[in-house]
């Protein structure tokens, strides 16, 4: 730039001295000095034009501190955990520092109390399960302990497992920590809290969190002492095909339904049955005896629902109506029943918004609750969950399924 | 003598129109003294007469006598930048070679605008200033119309390489509705689109004999807009300036490749004309620039919370809602948080956390374009011009005359504006007698395929796809991603690359289709074309008194009319039913009178103006010339102006982005049904949360009341001259835009305001009821040296204050600003060489427009050229400079970065 200006000060330089007088000399060194003058202004000056400048780019706190990943693998508590992470092949997504993430970390504790007594158990785990596994202790968030409610329901985190990634990428399983009673995660206690990594935070369990595999109509179809329940279900969907999203199979086989379903026992049902039967044929003039006999013969099978006979006193529309009552739309663990009796709606509430709903009530204690009832509005007493959390199959209470949660309960609730 | 009647003879066989009574001739030739070169365009009068003519582009003039001359006679010879010379003739026949001196004085140029009259520029009394044929001439710029910006006090606003707007004294935009341009008696100013098109229509380079800027209020002589200034451009008349001239400027530009790749810069000009006989004289002009247009490149964040936005941080990578400013087309903005409860809806599983995500507003902008990718980097701009002239006596000459202009440029407004194929002609009669003057004229606008870009990308996108998609496409990728842990600004960034799958390649074939065909569909059918071919048509008509009245003032009057057709099929303005038209009239009276011997100049002027759609108007003018000794002059002026709402503000009904943008006149209001489904305030529903009916006031022009006081004179030998002023002004009426809100259901209810599936925005201007004050001064000193070295400065200052908070005043000038010039026509030996360089420099200040506000920085601009005369072929070559040092600088908020650009150029017969 300056070897521009300086040539064009050359030409006229250049042309200046073949002028003759010498008055004109003076004039044009003159001229020259405040010429050069001005361009030597001008060529400091013009060094320094600003152009538009360019937009400075908003700046995130960079993540401080070690990663859950590293922090797993630098505990010792946490050795099988690194070692089922690792085996898993997780390890590189804890370590990512710039991801926001929960962990509930089971302990080498929690390891055994869930059966694995040794850490080189894990190495025999096929490395899919334990990603599986692994995936539902995971959230994709930073949810420190305060941050978790303590709501009835308990409130949902989408986990890191999409059950069925075909269907929509936006699928995710569901875990439901608490503070509600304590702290929870679906229904395994959470021993501490809030170890902070740089990518999130780490929440130790008392036992691994299973992810669950089925549907609530899987168990609600197999399970030998729910015959009354799936035949009351199948009645209440007459004429409704089990394909069809608005029956109620169709939501027990629903991902995306989100259930609790108090299923009382087939004793419950017959009792409830033979009574009601036994009631309704002393009201058409039966002797009490042959009532009862009656009753007790018709009560007998879960074929009750489809007997002809029966329709008048068993319609497809009070079958339903008692059956919804038994279902909440959400997913209540039992820790996180309410300790004072309170009342809440169930799917009975869509048909008749005013209903009371049931009320619920449960007793804490350690490790799990040891106690807890469910009352229909017309039943006289509340019905009892039958308290066995040992995880599905084998267990009664809070058996978790991919769309909600079982309890068993020894009467059938009445909704009026 | 028997030579002279022979060749009387043979002009008499080869030119039979001129076969009436021609008893002599004079002719001769004018030569520069010192370098013997042949003078055109010099003014050759019979003393005592009105009779002359102009010296030919081979220096030569002949004059025919009529038979009563009586020798000897005296001739007089005139041209600025000449001395004035008298030669004594004592018969008819060749007169012997004129020997015309070359002049160093200063302030002997005569103006005519500052009262209409010619009047010496140093007894102006108001500010004005001129630029001269030969300032033009040997001014480093590329464009003549860049020179204008080195004057005292003024503010160029590039919106690109063509188009430039000036303003003097504040309120500078690319579209300046407070200043007037005139060329050649025409208001340029395009009817319909309300810009001035001076640099884009208008003359030739080699066609333009003078400017002359008017800072400050001048409405009073030039009626309604020139609140803020008036530049008047003058054309060469045919009868003085003949001949073939052409130009031939080649140059590059882009030379560091920052913005563009180098490209080159063409300025072809080419002007002819030709005296047929003493009557009859016509010229052909024609001016064609092509080249790459400066890139208006300002990537900053806008968050858009008021008219213009604020700039905060953020890129298009770390703000998922960036809204650059001169990225194009994310301005389209939404809430994902509608996604993301839909997909809530959908899936109750996730709506509990999908709730932790929701608590405040996602607003997300969809990809936006760069204006490279959206505006044709070709510029270009044709001119044709012309004029028939044909004295009908010696007194009187009737003009047809006619622009024409058309090309690509880029405009800034309330968005950028690409123009393409605009088609702008005026076109005149006017009959000029030494007394009196009456014209006619039309300004024809075709905006051709014209688009808004903004309007036009954000409807691109929607064209690849359209925002409920895209956007559903982003809720989804992004919800995924937050699911899968990822940090926040990451699952934007991964949202949006997965929404812009498909999204077409600036410049690719898909692209320039799709992009094309929304282009070229009007606004009105969901498209980004603005049709509008509005036009003007104008009657105005002058008379002097001073004939009559000489001996006791010299009295001017005058009067036009004007009528605009407002023409846009409505696509621009509420003329959907057909065009509507606006009546503008007005009237001038001067009265100008020289008290206590002549040392005091007193006059005074006024002015009645009248649109359709206003009341009348009068504004008043007083001006004072105090002459303290010769060539020492103070003046003072007190001065009103104002202007009508400019056709926009009266008619517009344009359906923007956010709203739509309607005009002040009570039929828009009726027909938006204002009276009985009211409007409320955006304002107070934004900031107190109260629903409030806005009312309406009358709908009035804005005015400006203006003194001024200032100095111009000789000292130093005549060697320099000042010129000084200062002056004040205060502003009312402000014409603005705001906000109102009104129901678009069929019972129209107050609740419905509230719900913005309800609602419609609606901008309409109104006046303000702020006034503002702004003040300011400027020092100007030009001098000479001998050999014809000059040196000038200037430095300026303007200021606003009453400016309360939170208003738009958009003042938009530099606090400080100065230009220095120096430079030298002709040096050396025969003083073939030249030379210019033109320094400017002016503060920084904060920019407000619709489009975006915000500082534009301090910057230095040095021109230069150097020039080599070959007088043998009548020719100049010369090698300029604009912006030597290519130190980018902006002009004006949202406006391209203005680079080098370098030329050389051959010109031929340029005078």
């Amino acid at each position: 730039m300056v070897g521009y200006t300086m040539f064009l000060l050359d030409t006229i330089s250049f042309n200046h001295h073949r002028e003759n007088t010498e008055q004109m000399k003076k004039l044009i060194t003159n001229t020259f000095k405040q010429l050069i003058a001005i361009s030597a202004i001008v060529i400091v000056a013009s060094s320094c034009n600003k152009d538009v400048p360019d937009p400075v780019p908003n700046t995130f706190a960079k993540p401080t501190g070690s990663s859950i990943g590293t922090i797993i693998s630098n505990t010792p508590n946490f050795s099988f955990l690194k070692a089922a992470v690792n085996r898993a092949g997780l390890m590189g997504l804890l370590l990512d520092s710039s991801k926001s993430l929960t962990l509930f970390a089971p302990d080498n504790a929690a390891f055994i109390a869930s059966g694995i007594p040794v850490e080189a158990a894990i190495g025999t785990l096929r490395p899919g399960l334990l990603d599986t596994v692994l995936r539902y202790h995971l959230i994709s968030q930073k949810v420190k302990a305060a941050q978790i409610p303590s709501t009835f329901p308990n409130f949902q985190y989408p986990t890191f497992i999409n059950p069925a990634p075909s269907l929509s990428a936006l699928l995710r399983l569901t875990t439901f920590p608490t503070t509600r009673n304590g702290a929870w995660i679906n229904n395994i206690p959470i021993k501490g809290t809030d170890i902070e990594a740089s990518n999130g935070v780490i929440h130790t369990v008392a036992a691994l969190v299973t992810p669950p595999a089925r549907f609530l109509w899987n168990r609600i179809a197999a399970d030998p002492d729910m015959d009354y329940l799936e035949a009351a279900i199948i009645r209440a969907d007459s004429g409704v095909a089990p394909t069809n999203a608005a029956s109620l199979i169709g939501a027990l086989n629903n991902i995306g339904a989100n259930l609790t379903v108090f299923a009382p026992t087939d004793a419950a049902f017959q009792a409830t049955l033979t009574g009601a039967i036994y009631l309704a044929l002393l009201g058409q003039g039966l002797p009490q005896p042959d009532a009862l006999a009656l009753a007790q013969q018709l009560a007998s099978t879960p074929d009750v629902f489809q007997n002809p006979a029966l329709f008048g006193a068993l319609s497809a529309q009070t079958v339903k109506g008692i059956v919804v009552y038994h279902l909440l739309r959400s997913r209540a663990f039992t820790n996180n029943f309410p300790t004072t009796l309170t009342s809440y709606p169930t799917l009975l509430n869509s048909a008749i918004a005013s209903h009371p709903g049931v009320a619920l009530q449960a007793t804490p204690g350690v490790p799990f609750f040891t106690a807890a009832s469910v009352k229909g509005i017309a039943n006289a007493t509340a019905s009892n969950l039958l308290i066995n959390p040992t995880p599905d199959p084998n267990g009664s209470t809070d058996q978790h399924f991919l769309n909600g949660v079982i309890h068993k309960i020894d009467q059938v609730l009445l909704p009026q | 003598m028997k030579k002279c009647k022979g060749l009387a003879a043979l002009l008499l066989v080869m030119l039979p129109a001129l076969v009436f009574a021609q008893n002599a001739v004079i002719f001769g030739k004018v030569k520069n003294e010192s370098t013997k070169d042949l003078v055109s365009a010099v003014s050759v009068t019979i003393k005592e007469t009105n009779l002359g003519t102009f010296t030919d582009e081979n220096g030569t003039f002949r004059i025919n006598l009529p038979s009563e001359t009586k020798f000897p006679l005296t001739l007089i010879f005139s041209s600025i930048g000449y001395e004035f010379k008298e030669v004594t003739v004592a018969g008819p026949g060749e007169v012997p070679d004129v020997l015309f001196k070359q002049s160093s004085s200063l302030g002997d140029e005569v103006v005519v605008s500052a009262t209409r009259l010619p009047t010496r520029i140093l007894e102006s009394p108001v500010s004005i200033e001129r630029v001269s044929n030969t300032t033009l001439r040997n001014a480093p710029a590329a464009n003549y119309y860049d020179v204008v910006a080195n004057l005292k006090g003024v503010d160029m606003i590039a919106s690109s390489l063509t188009f430039k707007t000036v303003t003097t004294r504040g309120f500078g935009a690319s579209g300046n509705t407070r200043f007037n341009q005139i060329v050649d008696g025409m208001d340029n100013q395009a009817p319909g689109l309300n810009f001035s098109v001076g640099s884009v229509v208008g003359l030739s380079e080699l066609d333009v004999d003078n400017m002359e800027l008017l800072p400050g209020a001048s409405s009073a002589l030039y009626g309604p807009g020139g609140m803020n200034g008036t530049l008047l451009i003058n054309s060469k008349s045919p009868f003085k300036y003949q001949g073939l001239s052409f130009q031939i400027k080649e140059g590059v530009m882009h030379v560091d490749g920052k913005y563009r790749q180098p490209s080159a810069y063409h300025n072809w000009n080419l002007r002819y004309a030709k005296k047929i006989g003493d009557r009859f004289a016509f010229k052909i002009t024609s001016e064609f620039i092509q080249a790459k247009d400066w890139l208006a490149g300002d990537r900053r964040n806008v968050l858009r919370n008021k008219p213009g936005g604020e700039i905060i941080p953020g890129t298009r990578e770390t703000d998922p809602n960036y809204d650059g400013i001169n990225m194009y087309g994310d301005e389209t903005t939404a809430d994902i948080r509608q996604v993301l409860n839909g997909v809530a809806a959908a899936a109750p599983f996730l709506a509990p956390y999908i709730s932790t995500l929701t608590g405040s507003p996602i607003n997300v902008s969809r990809t936006g374009y760069s204006e490279k990718d959206v505006t044709d980097p070709n510029t270009i701009n044709f001119k044709l011009g012309g004029s028939l002239n044909y004295k009908l006596t010696n007194n009187l000459e009737a003009v047809l005359m006619g622009y024409f202009g058309t090309g690509n440029t880029v405009y800034t407004g309330s968005e950028r504006y690409s123009l393409r194929d605009l088609r702008v002609g005026q076109y005149k009669f006017e009959l000029n007698h030494t007394n009196w003057m009456i014209r006619a004229y039309t300004t024809q606008e075709n905006a051709g395929q014209s688009y808004n870009t903004t309007i036009t990308t954000r409807l691109f996108n929607e064209s690849w796809k359209s925002s409920p998609t895209w956007y559903t496409q982003y809720g989804q990728v992004y919800l995924n991603a937050k699911m899968n842990g990822i940090a926040d600004i990451e699952a934007h960034n991964l949202a949006r690359s997965q929404a812009d799958v498909g999204r077409p390649e600036s410049g690719s074939l898909r692209f320039n289709r799709l992009y094309d065909s929304v282009r070229s569909k009007p606004i009105s059918e969901g498209g980004g074309l603005f049709v509008d071919r509005t036009n003007l048509y104008a009657v105005e008509g002058q008379y002097n008194l001073s004939h009559l009245t000489g001996d006791f003032a010299e009295v001017l009057v005058g009067g036009n009319f004007r009528r605009f057709v407002l023409n846009s099929e409505g696509t621009l303005f509420a003329d959907s039913a057909g065009p509507i038209g606006i009546n503008e009239y007005g009237a001038y009276v001067q009265i100008t009178k020289g008290i206590l011997n002549d040392k005091v100049k007193l006059t005074v002027s006024g002015r009645y103006d009248k649109n359709s759609n206003f009341k009348g108007r009068f504004t008043p003018r007083a001006t004072a010339l105090f002459k303290l000794a010769p060539n020492n002059n103070i003046r003072f002026s007190y001065q009103q102006a104002y202007r009508f709402p400019s056709t926009q503000q009266q008619w517009i009904n344009l359906a923007v982005g956010g709203g739509i943008l309607i005009g002040g006149v009570p039929q828009l209001k009726q027909f938006y049904n204002f009276q009985n489904n009211p409007v409320y305030s955006f304002n107070e529903l934004s900031s107190t949360g109260q629903l409030k009916v806005q009312s309406f006031g009358e709908f009035k022009p804005e005015a400006v009341t203006s003194y001024e006081l200032g100095y111009r004179g000789l000292v130093a030998n005549q060697k320099l001259l000042i010129d000084a002023y200062g002056y004040y002004g205060q502003y009312q009426d402000f014409i603005s835009r705001i906000i109102v809100l009104q129901s678009t259901t069929s019972n129209p209810q107050p609740s419905d305001i509230a719900d913005p599936t309800k609602r419609r925005n609606l901008s309409v201007p109104v006046n303000s009821p702020t006034k503002v004050k702004t003040y300011g001064f400027g020092l100007g000193l030009e001098y000479r040296f001998k050999a014809g070295f000059f040196l000038g400065a200037n430095a300026t200052s303007d200021r606003i204050s009453d400016v309360p908070p939170g208003f738009i005043a958009g003042f938009n000038a530099p606090k400080y600003r100065t230009n220095v010039t120096v430079g030298n026509n002709g040096f050396g030996k025969n003083r073939r060489m030249g030379f210019s360089v033109a320094y400017k420099w002016q503060d920084s200040f904060f920019y407000e427009s619709d489009l975006a506000n915000g500082s534009v920085p301090a910057f230095h601009v040095v021109d230069a050229q150097v020039s080599y005369k070959l007088p043998d072929i009548k020719s100049v070559v010369r090698i300029g400079a604009n912006n030597l040092f290519n130190q980018y600088y902006i002009t004006a908020m949202a406006n391209p970065s203005i680079g080098g650009l370098y030329y050389v150029s051959f010109g031929y017969n340029i005078f």
